[in-house]
């Protein structure tokens, strides 16, 4: 038997220690685009591949790319509705970027609001059809909106603008410019961790529990007196708000954009993420979203050693080096479908499992 | 001009017709909602590049490459990626099968690069007049061949003791174990089927326009296709296919030619919230 | 040698634990066995685990063999136990509901040679007459005690050797079940068909079996003749003494 004045102090000391991670880990993510920008750690230059060919402009674009993926696996993972037309909110977003930004000239921070009520609209509409019908029906009807989204896209873009694509302005709070990679990365980190911290803590609520219950049982809890529909609409709606407004930060991080960045492709990878990331963990879209971004650094970083080489293997890495990325990343979905259901966080949890089991044998 | 849209609406709607039928016959047997069908199109397309135009086969030696190595396709992805899937929850399913639509996209484009191929076949091009209307010979070789192979499994699953076993298999899963059926052997017999489908209607497509990964999204309109016609009817998947492809050239060339997807996958959307289960299909309940 | 022999097999469902603890079984070539217990005992299970149907259902093999007519049968898929001559009639029915009368039956028949299968069907149509008035309709629309019928005719059409039949009489009137008993005695006296049959319905199962084993929570607790089992008061009443009351219910209509 412990006593519990020693219980007592291996819990103040586990919460002492959780502490210096969160610093560390913060000093750390403060540091990174420092690191990448500088390319050097103290004065040792370090070579493109130690830095897995990440620049700071990719991992801004991953920081969007895990608000989609976070509230793409709040909806799917956690609401249970699955949503092939995710991408549709990121067009949503960027349209309403375009319509308040660019042809408005809305102050930038209006611009996000904007997007994001505009997505939240957006999703309301597209979670109506879940009051009527579930499952496969309901994909399909995200499906097609997926692709009536696009046509509006495409149809806004030629009226309002050109061919070539939308222009957007340079984001800016009143005086301070967002325009280099370094602000972006000090303005699209505290966003992303609030978002996350923000579901987490939904999911965490009564209703969000009971959410996360109806997205196995359904009949269940029913009879726990909350209307299951309303939830799961109301899911559907903070989650295409959030990708609302990661649409009008992809359209400004990009300055211009046109209707073939939203093809079907870009919605899939979502559901990628989310899939190597583990569904329904907020954590897991952080991993799956890590893992979109590193994969074709890393077949870069490759392909650059295998220029020497000939023959198919140049063929392959050098000259078809999106198709790679993306067959590796269609094999590795696969893999993790039929080996690893839960993805990278199904995988933590077995290893904390065997880990704590273990730790209890001693 | 009326009738020869109507003439290329049908004709078109005939390939997808044949395309949504191969899906309709493995989401039947497997209850596998295939969304690599479209790839599986490409696949037949590039098949046919393959064997007429880079091994230069004789067209009948041609044909039937074609065909062994779309069924040879569709039963190694049965055994090796749905069969360990089963009885797993829908959503995996058909997440593997989207994973599985952009790993074979990227195989193809590695093969055979991004831009596409011609691919030139001893099929008949030419166009003859009836009255106004320019038919297009491939046009309707495509229809007549897709009407023929609908025909042809029609045949099959309804005259034949395996296509019994198929219905059956259809039926009732346990109840066709029970019975002795080999229901492995039935779920690849599906899939071989609705992977040459596939393929047949991709050389079509391959032909028509261009052997590129750009048709998957074409043959993705089966999809819509077997949805508005109703996902468990055979002939329903036929009469979606056609439907598609009326609308889809009806509204190219009255409305504007990007608008069909949208008129498309409007019904579509119209469809699932008014009548879920299909023009053809039958309410089925606790299904999904 | 027996038909059936089944030695100290345990059966498990996923993470439910064992639902049937080392049971021993025989049934003789040519000998009717009942398989009598309460609801949840575990015959169904065991029907399972014989005819190959145990990983549809998530369950598995824990230890223990199966023999048919001498041979080793653990382990094999469903499909190949039937052409080695075992036959099924499981809960439920199952029959294709969208299928014809007699396509049912033709999909039984599927493992026969061609030549044999019009012979076979004309028997199961002797055997049950008003399958065939009903041969073309679709299976969905026939009574329940039809679809037994059919669901019997579709198992016997192969001419197993040995048939599993699983709660005949669930949910049909008494004289329609004697009926079929009837019948089935017809095919066991004929063909000398071997049957194992699981039965809520004990005084029915025990007039038509030789032997019977009586299975609670997953063992075996009694086992001997037919007649030892209906004579004995204390038997009944504590293994099956719930289905005198149901006896009663099972009166509705079919």
């Amino acid at each position: 038997m412990t006593d519990p004045s020693h219980t007592a102090t291996t819990y103040r000391a586990a919460r002492a220690l959780r502490w210096i991670w969160v610093i560390v880990a913060v000093a750390l993510l403060c540091y990174l685009p420092v690191l990448l920008t500088e390319r050097s750690i103290l004065g040792v230059r370090l070579s493109n591949m130690q830095l897995l060919n990440l620049g700071l402009s990719q991992i801004n674009l991953m920081l969007i790319a895990m608000l989609g993926a976070l509230s793409l696996n709040y909806l799917t993972g956690c609401a249970g509705l699955i949503s092939i037309g995710h991408a549709g909110f990121y067009a949503v977003g960027a349209m309403t970027a375009a319509m308040t930004g660019s042809q408005l000239g809305w102050p930038f921070p209006l611009v996000l609001v904007s997007a994001g009520a505009a997505g939240a609209i957006a999703g309301l509409l597209a979670g109506l059809p879940s009051l009527r019908v579930r499952g496969l029906y309901f994909v399909l009807s995200t499906f097609a909106m997926h692709y009536i989204v696009a046509f509006a896209f495409l149809e806004y873009q030629f009226k309002a603008f050109d061919v070539v694509g939308i222009p957007y302005k340079t984001a800016a709070f009143g005086t301070l410019e967002l325009n280099s990679p370094m602000r972006w990365y000090f303005f699209l980190l505290p966003v992303v961790a609030l978002v996350y911290w923000g579901l987490r803590n939904s999911l965490r609520t009564r209703e969000g529990r009971v959410m996360m219950a109806m997205r196995d049982h359904e009949l269940a809890t029913t009879s726990v007196g909350v209307d299951v529909r309303i939830l799961r609409l109301k899911a559907f709606v903070l989650s295409s708000a959030i990708a609302g407004v990661a649409g009008a930060l992809y359209a400004y991080y990009l300055t211009n954009l046109n209707s073939e960045a939203f093809n079907i492709n870009f919605a899939i990878q979502f559901i990628a993420m989310i899939i190597i990331g583990g569904m329904g963990s907020l954590p897991g879209s952080l991993v799956g979203a890590a893992v979109w971004l590193l994969l074709p650094s890393i077949i870069t970083g490759f392909a650059s050693q295998a220029s020497d080489s000939t023959g198919f293997v140049r063929l392959v890495l050098v000259e078809h080096k999106a198709q790679l990325v993306q067959l590796i990343f269609g094999a590795l979905v696969i893999l993790l479908l039929i080996f690893a259901p839960g993805g990278v966080a199904g995988m933590g949890r077995q290893l904390h499992n065997r880990l704590a089991t273990w730790r209890g044998r001693r | 001009m009326l009738a020869q849209v109507l003439f290329s609406g049908l004709a078109l709607g005939s390939i997808y017709g044949l395309v949504a039928l191969g899906f309709a016959v493995v989401f039947k047997a497997t209850d596998v909602f295939n969304f690599a069908q479209g790839m599986f199109v490409v696949c037949g397309a590039f098949f046919a590049v393959t064997a007429i135009n880079l091994l230069d086969l004789p067209f009948p030696i041609a044909i039937l490459f074609i065909i062994l190595a779309a069924a040879t396709l569709g039963v190694v992805i049965h055994i090796l990626l749905i069969q360990p899937l089963a009885g797993r929850p829908m959503l995996s399913v058909i997440m593997l099968t989207i994973a599985l639509s952009i790993a074979l996209r990227a195989i193809v484009e590695i093969l055979f690069g991004s831009q596409g191929r011609n691919l030139t076949t001893p099929l008949p091009t030419g166009i003859f007049l009836v009255g106004d209307v320019r038919i297009s010979q491939l046009h309707l070789t495509a229809a007549l061949v897709s009407w023929a192979c609908m025909a042809a499994f029609g045949a099959f699953f309804r005259y034949t003791s395996i296509g019994l076993l198929m219905r059956a298999t259809a039926d009732g899963h346990e109840a066709a174990v029970v019975s002795g059926v080999n229901v492995n052997v039935m779920n690849r017999l599906a899939w071989a089927i609705g992977s040459t489908l596939a393929a047949v209607g991709g050389v079509f497509l391959g032909q028509l326009q261009l052997a590129s990964t750009d048709i998957e999204s074409i043959g993705l309109l089966a999809l819509p296709a077997v949805v508005i016609g109703g996902m468990q009817s055979i002939p329903g998947a036929i009469i979606g296919g056609l439907l598609v492809g009326l609308i889809e050239q009806l509204s190219a060339t009255y409305i504007s030619p990007k608008s069909s997807d949208i008129m498309i996958y409007g019904l579509l959307l119209v469809i699932l919230m008014v009548r879920p289960w299909g023009l053809f299909g039958q309410r089925e309940l606790g299904r999904v | 040698m027996n038909m059936l022999e089944i030695e100290g097999l345990s059966v498990g469902y996923a993470r439910k634990g064992l639902a049937l603890e080392s049971i021993s079984l025989k049934v003789a070539k040519g000998g009717i066995v009942a398989l009598l217990g309460a609801n949840g005992a575990g015959k169904t299970t065991l029907i399972r685990a014989v005819s190959g149907l145990l990983s549809l259902h998530h369950g598995h093999v824990a230890a223990g063999s199966i023999r048919l007519a001498g041979q080793e049968v653990l382990g094999m898929p469903p499909h190949r136990l039937v052409r080695l001559g075992m036959g099924q009639v499981p809960e439920g029915r199952l029959v294709f509901k969208q299928l014809s009368v007699e396509d049912n039956l033709r999909v039984g028949a599927a493992i026969l040679p061609r030549v044999a299968v019009g012979e076979r069907m004309e028997a199961v149509y002797q055997l049950f007459p008003r399958l065939l008035e009903r041969r073309t309709q679709a299976a969905g629309w026939l009574s329940g005690g039809e679809q037994q019928m059919l669901a019997l005719g579709r198992a016997l059409v192969a001419s197993p050797t040995l048939l599993l039949v699983d709660e005949l009489s669930l949910g049909l009137a008494p004289l329609i079940v004697q009926a079929i008993y009837k019948q089935l005695r017809v095919v066991g006296d004929t063909l000398g068909t071997s049957m194992l049959i699981v039965e809520q319905n004990a005084r029915l199962a025990l007039e038509f079996a030789e032997s019977a084993y009586i299975l609670d929570r997953g063992r075996i607790v009694f086992s001997g003749s037919a007649a030892e089992v209906a004579a004995s008061e204390t038997m009944k009443e504590s293994y099956l003494g719930a289905k005198r009351s149901s006896a009663v219910v099972q009166g509705a209509p079919a």
